[in-house]
């Protein structure tokens, strides 16, 4: 555990302005918003003096680099303790497929480079996680399937080697729906991973296993994907924040391929601040990507600044458009209050909310789901057994083919490239493939306008909280319609960000509910500097799941 | 001959869907009967036309080179039938003179320098091959199909 730095003279010495968000906590009593009775453990509001800060979320990165650079702690030091904390998680959470062997030599050479003086790097000493649907060399890859088993790929995604770059401990690679396919991660090959919420829950798909281990503070960040919300719903779901980049904003090289045009490396953080500070990071151009964009890269993170700093309506004359659309039927009372909620609160920092029709939202859903299954039929076609991935042998190149697909592939997998196979036949193009993609013009086009007369737009993440494992699993269709909230996005190529902003709570446990806020093209500054401001200012929640709680009291 | 027995013989689909899948082989023109269907989602409910020949997955499957199990097909087709019902509603819309985006309109391709560089891991990818033996990644004959 790491104490808040409090120390006055510290901070008069220190010249960086980011620091300034460390000076920042007062001692409060914590409001629990939910009961501890399915764990059996009594809650205490307790005075937060030294202890982190368990109502408002700091940067563990911002943490992290002061402690190491000053000398303060080591990087081992660290790297033991989130170790720790996932070894005792890990039986109940499962969020990883695999941990990095050589986590805590990585964090004895960052201290030897400290000691000796050298740089170090932006996010030296901060253990990541990544999905395994991403490419790293020194580790499986399997994109939670079988036939992909085992596989080393020969590259590391520019994802991964940025991080690499920026002096990062990848700490291991995390569970998801096989191939991307899936909002529970249930879909996974391997193993189920549970919501460190509630263990009977899902923790949210595909990217589930990336956002479990941010909850549980297994990890301090982690990358996943987004192609129809996988990184935006699971962290709406595990009560994390949950940062979709623009299409194009984040290289894509090394990214297992599922749907080309709608897929994003996305990042996952404790705070708004973090997931900003990663983003940085894995963004920019990348000439393996042809798709990636040559736009000069701001510095977001300047904007990070201690509340301390905001003044006294940080927000005036930011104009908030509500999703009229998103909270209405279909959409769970409690998720709609929480984000009435998160209204309220954002006209106390100032917006002005109004609410927004986008017409073509709910046709957005079948048009995703008719182009990311076409796209991903060809994308998988290349999982033929012949040069890498699992191999069912065969007399005859067909049956070759035909076998080692059928032993590897899982059910949603197989189902969704027959989809696609059939909507891009001959003969029925047209009436699939070709409708949906001008549905996407459609939808760009109302977001488009949305955001001409608006900064951001806002709507829950989902339209629930996380249910139950095995809820969803045989009702293919029951688990799409999850998705309404977020697939526009992705056809439209835009940034969003999902932080928590409330409970749904039963007789069991309290759930986290988090919004969404979509901004225009590139204006990830935006949402970071508007959700920052909201995440620093929000009173009364706390977003440590019950598992891990106690560690977190002083 | 072979493929289209095994679809005769296969348990799995109700005799219409083969009749049909048959008669399609066979050339005969096919429009398929109009059926109004009710698709439930969530609280709507959405009223789908299939014009369109259902998803024959055992050929599906056979396109996208998946050997499915007699009862995976079983299994899969309702489902599938389904989803694709379910798609039925972009053909309800008015998408006149909108034209098809690929992807989205962020940014324009940027291609890098059509020039060849060698990538430095070859063992990588070359310890990776399931049969390898060297030069030659090594597969099955390809029989000749009807």
């Amino acid at each position: 555990m790491w104490n808040m730095v409090e120390d006055e003279k510290m901070l008069s010495s220190v010249q960086n302005p980011r620091i300034l968000l460390l000076h920042c906590r007062r001692s409060k009593p914590l409001h629990h918003h939910y009961h501890h009775r399915h764990y059996g453990k009594p809650i205490h509001a307790t005075p937060l003096s030294r202890s982190i800060s368990a109502s408002l979320p700091t940067s563990q990165i911002q943490t992290i680099q002061k402690s190491i650079l000053s000398r303060e702690k080591t990087t081992r030091q660290f790297a033991e303790e989130f170790l720790n904390r996932l070894r005792l998680t890990e039986p109940h959470v499962k969020s990883f497929l695999h941990v990095s062997e050589t986590v805590l030599d990585e964090a004895d050479e960052i201290d030897r480079k400290i000691d000796r003086n050298e740089d170090v790097g932006p996010l030296a000493g901060v253990l990541v996680a990544v999905k395994d649907n991403i490419c790293t060399a020194d580790m499986p890859s399997t994109a939670g399937s079988k036939i992909l088993e085992n596989y080393r790929p020969p590259f590391d995604a520019t994802a991964v080697k940025k991080l690499r770059e920026s002096g990062a401990i990848i700490v291991g690679k995390t569970n998801l729906d096989e191939f991307g396919m899936g909002s529970t991660t249930e879909g996974s090959a391997y193993q189920v991973t549970a919501n460190p919420w509630n263990l009977e829950c899902v923790p949210g798909g595909s990217s589930g296993g990336s956002a479990a281990a941010v909850s549980a503070r297994q990890c301090v960040v982690s990358l996943g994907s987004d192609t129809g919300g996988s990184v935006r719903q699971p962290a709406s779901f595990c009560g994390v924040v949950g940062l979709k980049p623009t299409y194009g904003r984040v290289s894509r090289y090394g990214l297992v391929a599922y749907a080309s045009s709608l897929d994003v490396i996305g990042c996952f953080g404790s705070s708004v601040a973090d997931a900003g500070i990663l983003l940085q990071t894995i963004c920019g151009h990348d000439k393996l990507d042809a798709t990636s964009s040559k736009r000069e890269v701001n510095d977001f993170t300047s904007q990070f600044i201690s509340k301390d700093y905001f003044e006294s309506q940080p927000l005036k004359g930011l104009r908030v458009g509500v999703i009229s659309e998103t909270l209405g039927d279909g959409v769970d009372q409690e998720v709609v209050s929480s984000i009435r909620g998160a209204i309220s609160h954002l006209e106390e920092l100032g917006c002005t909310v109004t609410e927004v029709s986008l017409p073509s939202f709910s046709l957005g859903l079948p048009a995703y789901y008719v182009l990311a299954s076409s796209e991903s039929s060809s994308n998988l076609s290349r999982y033929d057994g012949v040069r890498y991935g699992n191999q069912m042998v065969s007399d005859e190149l067909s049956a070759l083919y035909g076998g080692s697909r059928a032993n590897g592939f899982g059910p949603e997998v197989k189902r969704r490239i027959l989809m696609g196979t059939y909507a891009l036949s001959a003969g029925y193009y047209d009436a699939y493939y070709k409708r949906a993609q001008q549905v996407r013009t459609l939808v760009q086009k109302t977001f488009k306008a949305a955001l001409d007369s608006h900064d951001i737009l806002i709507s829950p993440a989902a339209p629930s909280a996380a249910y139950k494992i095995g809820e969803k699993k045989n009702d293919p269709l029951a688990m799409y319609a999850g998705d309404i909230m977020t697939v526009n996005v992705n056809l439209a190529g835009l940034p969003a960000l999902v932080l928590p902003c409330g409970f749904v709570k039963d007789s069991a446990s309290s759930l986290p509910v988090g919004f969404q806020m979509i901004g225009a093209a590139f204006d990830e500054e935006k949402l970071l500097r508007v959700g920052h401001i909201f995440e620093q200012t929000l009173q009364g929640y706390s977003f440590i799941p019950p598992l891990i709680a106690d560690e977190f009291k002083s | 001959m072979g493929s289209r027995a095994l679809l005769l013989l296969t348990p799995a689909f109700r005799s219409d869907r083969v009749l049909l899948s048959h008669f399609t082989k066979c050339g005969f023109h096919q429009t398929f009967r109009q059926k109004e269907k009710m698709v439930r989602l969530g609280a709507r409910e959405f009223s789908v036309h299939s014009s369109l020949e259902r998803p024959n997955v055992a050929r599906l499957a056979e396109t996208a080179r998946i050997s499915l199990t007699p009862q995976e097909a079983e299994e899969f087709a309702p489902k599938i039938q389904k989803v694709v019902d379910w798609f039925g509603q972009l053909q309800d819309v008015d998408l006149q003179s909108i034209e098809p985006a690929i992807r989205p309109d962020t940014e324009a391709g940027s291609f890098r320098e059509d020039s060849p560089e060698t990538f430095d891991n070859r063992e990588a990818i070359i310890a990776a091959i399931p049969s390898y033996e060297e030069p030659y990644i090594k597969v099955p004959k390809v029989l000749n199909k009807d």
